[in-house]
């Protein structure tokens, strides 16, 4: 079987839609990771001991489980106990949560590098805690986890292709989906494999960017 | 309720033996894909280094199911050649391949992390450059290396779930056959996140065991030893001059 131009024009459109469907997945699970990560990190270190706990396990939980079976969980065992949810919710869901605990570590380790001074003179400026985290603490951290945060969505676009698993009409489930129709799978995976190699560029173009600028600004 | 998971307990915990076993040939496959890739890409030769990253940012660039799909279904048509792809071994290629191209880089830093005194007296001793990586520069990265490749072989455990896709019978595969058997879909999705996480575990404790016997690790413990000793008690000038005990 050799490759067949017209049958690759004849599915390409069906693929591109894939794309857009994997860009939106991957909007909606970076919005819930880079908040939901930060909202764990801050409650991580602001609620004592037992908070931390509560975060701690909730982390290692997520990594060490994979994120297949979590999919699977969610789309056949949350409907029993009464959730039903369509499969692009639960998938946006998953991935959402299992890296926002990824994130939230990001955030945790900038945070954690914040020299303490900092926190002392908006003490001492008798700042409210609400100004203090919102205007100084979290702007701070969020700086410094910039580049670790666009590699985790990078991975995050990356690992969207397993929402296919689910019924979820990523690009690889386009690909699949066109090769079932056909009996021809060369031309759907070859083009869908080609698709999310050049979907990365966006992030590499946006990492080297923020490493110029700041290359920049230490310069 | 969770007896008829039960009845299928050894059919989980076979596929439990054949997720491990893919494991953990990816996980050696991907140290030696890792080492290889790592090593090319601090060539001396430019087009060497290119190539070797280029190949690395191409198998990063796409998840490892695209390319076991791309590997299973789609290669065997291209090159028609080719014998067709036993799912298992399609799985551990792919795996190591994927898997080697982010472990390529801990080596680099690894290699790099090294002092560059150190090329430079093995040259100075006449060492044949291969000698000098494999006998001097390798087993000082090492204790750069073990640890990033630590997460890395926890992160390969959790990829290898997607092998199930291409009809490899391993933990995930024989869940879900039992699940649309008995049902019991929480039961049994509870029972192999466990596994995994345990799986994962001892993936993790097995590599802080490794971290400790590497060749530099030991031998800076054993340089710590005897320094500690004239700190206890008595002021240095009145400590006899042993130093090994």
């Amino acid at each position: 079987m050799s490759w067949d131009w017209s049958y690759a024009a004849q599915i390409l459109p069906d693929l591109l839609w894939g794309v857009w469907v994997t860009v939106v997945v991957t909007t909606a699970c970076s919005a819930i990771a880079l908040t939901g990560g930060l909202a764990i990190a801050v409650i991580g270190s602001t609620c004592g001991p037992a908070g931390r706990l509560c975060v701690r396990v909730m982390i290692e939980l997520f990594r060490g489980v994979p994120i297949l079976v979590l999919l699977y969980f969610g789309f056949y065992a949350l409907p029993q106990i009464g959730v039903t949810l369509a499969p692009a919710a639960i998938g946006i869901l998953v991935l959402g949560v299992v890296y926002a605990a990824y994130c939230s570590e990001v955030y945790r380790g900038a945070l954690m590098t914040i020299p303490p001074g900092i926190h002392d003179a908006c003490v001492a400026l008798s700042l409210p805690t609400r100004v203090i985290w919102l205007r100084v603490l979290l702007p701070l951290a969020i700086q410094k986890s910039m580049p670790a945060l666009i590699n985790y969505v990078l991975v995050l676009y990356r690992q969207s292709a397993f929402l296919f698993a689910i019924g979820v009409p990523v690009l690889l489930a386009r690909a699949q989906i066109a090769g079932y129709q056909s009996f021809r799978y060369l031309e759907p995976y070859t083009l869908a494999g080609l698709l999310y190699l050049l979907m990365n560029l966006p992030f590499v173009y946006l990492l080297h960017r923020y490493r110029m600028t700041n290359a920049g600004a230490h310069a | 309720m969770m007896t008829a998971v039960f009845e299928y307990f050894p059919a989980i915990l076979d596929g439990l033996l054949t997720t491990a076993i893919v494991a953990l040939l990816s996980i050696i496959g991907a140290a030696i894909v890792s080492v290889l890739l790592g090593v090319l890409r601090n060539s001396g030769q430019m087009h060497v280094r290119a190539a070797a990253g280029g190949a690395v940012e191409l198998l990063r660039g796409a998840s490892a199911l695209v390319y076991l799909f791309w590997a299973y279904y789609a290669l065997p048509a291209l090159v028609p050649e080719l014998p067709r792809f036993d799912p298992f071994i399609a799985s551990i290629a792919v795996l190591s391949l994927v898997g080697g191209a982010y472990g390529s880089e801990i080596v680099r830093g690894g290699l790099q992390a090294v002092p560059r005194g150190q090329s430079d007296a093995c040259r100075a001793l006449g060492l044949r450059p291969h000698q000098a990586l494999i006998r001097v520069i390798l087993p000082q990265a090492l204790s750069q290396i073990v640890p990033g490749f630590a997460s890395l072989a926890v992160d390969l455990v959790k990829w290898t779930s997607i092998v199930s896709f291409v009809g490899v019978q391993d933990v995930l595969y024989v869940a879900n056959s039992v699940r649309s058997i008995t049902y019991e879909t929480t039961a049994v999705f509870l029972i192999v996140a466990a596994l995994y996480w345990v799986l994962c575990l001892l993936v993790s404790l097995t590599f802080l065991a490794i971290e400790r016997t590497l060749p530099l690790n030991r031998a800076l413990r054993a340089s710590r030893r005897p320094t500690e000793l004239p700190l206890k008690g008595r002021p240095l000038s009145a400590q006899p001059l042993v130093l090994q005990e």
